[in-house]
């Protein structure tokens, strides 16, 4: 297992992580969720033992690893949220490199490639010079360098930037896979909440450098119990119609957009006469009405007050 | 492991058509310019012909010497011994002398004599590079001058100026010849012609020998050493621009994670180094070898000196490397490619030879790693031995060390990752 201990990381300008307090045990996905800046990348450069905390530990199987870092990282494979790969050199050539460097003896090495070359989808461009491979391709290179030697912890910061859908689905089902077959133990930052939905058994929420929300997906959505998220569709819309609403004291989170109009309101509570009274009153025509369940975006919305990709 | 940083490196290097622009075909380019186009003047190609002198002389200059002799015994007695000093400080006859009997002038310069009636047709071909003119009683008034503090005589010299450089030649001669005689004079008033007279051997004499009993130094020899020992230079840049990528793109974060040791990777970069420097010199000389006929004596110097080069290259790409890890930017390594390598190969003397501007600027280029190579080059292509190569190896093993303790210190822990 390994636990990170009041984990803190205080630049000049201001505290980029602070007095953060998580865990994660083999063979589990850990979900850390957060927008840019939350603090996540800094986290994982301290967790992967790259820069030092200014206070805390993290602990593998209950020892610092702060003064021996040679422990966890011969356990751990990061994937970094840039592409990390010499774009001069082929994927094959790549991924013998790094494993050269983890000492890993000719034969099981020829193996790994051509295994993890399978995992990623790339056997079939395994010559082909990295420089000329699309986004999504470095993307699954970029994991498939941190799988070669096997690791028993894998971080994965923000392995989906910047890549078309199919590359996507790709990388979530390939760490699924990975995550089932191998029982390697994930942690999976990103600022996707429906990826860290679909992939994490439990999950971390982040914000300006704090840890503002943990536990499994269920229980992190029983924050809004207490809630309601309503989805209207509306015709004719108009900001006069918006601005009556915002004025509504037991509605909260209002949102807007395209004719849709999303907003949370207490369980129980019986706005549906004021909501017709305001349409009538504004001639907006209700198309349809929902009462949809609440998600990590709306949690992360309630607990900050901001929308995650903000 | 170590292996695999290296072979990684040299690939990298190997696949970069732009880096090899610079570090292949650019001083192979340049060794072609520099060597035809500067050629002719280190080498004294502008072919100084034969320095043509034509020399007229009017009337008899024996006659004259008797008239002088018969005027003279007017004033103090002849015996002899003064005759025969008289007849040999015939000036013209000594003038012809001091060339024709001089080692080195003689080698190039000729003295035509032309009749009096010629003098006009020999001017307007201008097939000479100078003519002298005595005139008429020369002799005669040059031994009054002498002896009887008579007016001072002059003759005429006309210098081709189509032909700077011989007309030059002449005028050093000529002067010389004045000198002389204007110490004859001296002396005469002194009394101490009579002991006879040393006349000073121009410098140039010793000069020309010592040139002659070294080696030969071809501009196409200078240049090939001269643009191997600069383009070396740049391969220190190329590697730590290369080395920082890897930080600005998390390779290294990955390197450090395989559990490689910051040291052990610094290693890598001086090791890829001096590999890629070696190719590098290697594939220069081996074309100027076959393209310039440039031979290679004294192999194992020549390997001795390139590998010390390409050690220091090492150590530069180091200190460079660390310093573009230590401020998180690759400006030093900028800097270094765009602005100290022409520095460097300025003071190191790769564009001309600038320890012949001053003996301070000779000990500057010999501190710097391509001045201290380029120089031992030029001696091993001189044939020289081993001890005539050690100031350039204790300057290049010294410049190696401090470099790389410099690298080792200046490295951040961590590769600077904060």
């Amino acid at each position: 297992m390994i636990e990170v201990v009041n984990l803190t990381k205080a630049y000049k300008k201001g505290t980029a992580v602070d007095h953060i307090n998580f865990y994660i045990e083999p063979g589990e996905i850990v979900g850390l969720l957060g927008p840019n800046g939350a603090g996540k990348s800094t986290t994982i450069a301290m967790l992967s033992t790259l820069i030092p905390p200014t206070d805390g530990d993290v602990l593998l199987q209950q020892k610092s690893v702060l003064k021996d870092p040679s422990s966890l990282r011969k356990v751990l494979g990061v994937v970094p949220q840039e592409i990390a790969l010499y774009g001069d050199l082929t994927a094959k050539e790549n991924l013998n490199f790094f494993g050269n460097l983890y000492k890993m003896p000719k034969t099981q090495l020829k193996n790994r490639v051509e295994v993890v070359l399978q995992q990623i989808g790339l056997e079939q461009e395994s010559k082909k010079l990295v420089k000329h491979y699309s986004g999504g391709m470095k993307r699954r290179l970029n994991i498939g360098v941190a799988l070669l030697h096997e690791p028993q912890y894998l971080i994965m910061d923000e392995p989906t930037v910047g890549i078309d859908p199919q590359s996507r689905n790709h990388i979530l089902e390939t760490v699924k896979k990975l995550n089932e077959h191998s029982n390697t133990a994930i942690i999976y930052t990103s600022h996707y909440m429906e990826e860290v939905e679909y992939l994490c058994d439990r999950i971390y929420i982040m914000d300006q450098g704090r840890i503002i929300a943990s536990g499994t997906k269920e229980e992190i959505k029983a924050i809004l119990s207490s809630e309601n998220t309503i989805v209207v569709k509306v015709e004719n819309y108009s900001n006069d119609f918006m601005n009556d609403l915002l004025k509504q004291p037991f509605l909260s989170n209002i949102n807007s957009s395209e004719g849709e109009v999303a907003f949370t309101v207490a369980k129980g509570m019986n706005f549906l006469p004021t909501l017709f009274s305001l349409c009538e009153h504004h001639r907006v025509l209700l198309k349809s009405f929902q009462v949809e369940e609440p998600t990590l975006e709306d949690v992360f919305l309630h607990l900050t007050g901001r929308a995650l990709r903000n | 492991m170590f292996l695999a940083l290296i072979q990684k490196q040299i690939k990298l290097l190997l696949r970069s058509p732009s880096e090899l622009l610079i570090l292949l075909v650019m001083p192979i380019g340049l060794i072609f310019i520099l060597s035809y186009a500067l050629g002719p003047l280190m080498e004294g190609d502008t072919e100084i012909s034969k320095v043509e002198i034509a020399l007229v002389q009017h009337g008899n200059q024996e006659e004259q010497v008797e008239a002088f002799i018969q005027m003279a015994k007017d004033f103090f007695p002849i015996t002899d011994e003064l005759k025969g000093q008289i007849t040999g400080m015939l000036p013209v006859k000594l003038l012809e002398e001091q060339i024709m009997e001089n080692e080195e002038l003689k080698e190039f310069v000729h003295i035509t004599k032309v009749s009096e009636s010629k003098i006009d047709e020999t001017r307007n071909e201008k097939e000479f590079s100078a003519i002298i003119e005595i005139p008429e009683n020369f002799t005669f008034d040059f031994l009054s001058y002498q002896f009887l503090n008579g007016e001072k005589p002059s003759f005429s010299v006309y210098l081709n100026e189509g032909e700077q450089i011989t007309a030059s030649i002449v005028q050093t001669i000529i002067d010389d010849f004045q000198h002389q005689y204007t110490l004859n004079k001296v002396l005469s008033e002194n009394g101490l012609l009579s002991q006879g007279m040393i006349v000073p051997t121009p410098e140039i004499s010793s000069t020309i020998k010592t040139i002659q009993s070294q080696g030969e130094i071809t501009s196409k020899i200078y240049y090939t050493f001269s643009m191997a020992v600069m383009f070396i230079l740049f391969i220190a840049g190329t590697i730590a621009s290369q080395s920082f990528l890897e930080k600005d793109t998390h390779i290294f974060d990955r390197i450090l994670l395989a559990r490689i040791h910051p040291i052990t990777y610094l290693s890598s970069i001086i090791v890829s180094t001096v590999i890629l420097a070696m190719l590098q010199t290697m594939i220069l000389f081996t074309f100027a070898y076959f393209i310039f006929d440039i031979t290679f004596n004294h192999f194992d110097l020549y390997l001795l000196l390139t590998f010390l080069l390409a050690m220091v290259i090492g150590g530069i790409a180091a200190v460079l490397s660390s310093l573009n890890y230590r401020y998180n930017s690759a400006s030093a390594s900028n800097v270094f490619s765009n602005a100290l390598v022409a520095i460097l190969a300025l003071l190191g003397g790769s564009f001309f030879n600038i320890s012949s501007l001053s003996p301070g600027m000779a000990k500057i280029g010999m501190w710097t790693p391509n001045g201290a190579a380029l120089d031992g080059y030029l001696k091993l292509a001189q044939q020289v031995s081993l001890s005539d190569l050690l100031p350039n190896i204790t300057n290049l093993a010294i410049l190696l060390i401090a470099l790389i303790v410099l690298a080792f210190l200046l490295f951040p822990k961590r590769g600077g990752l904060e």
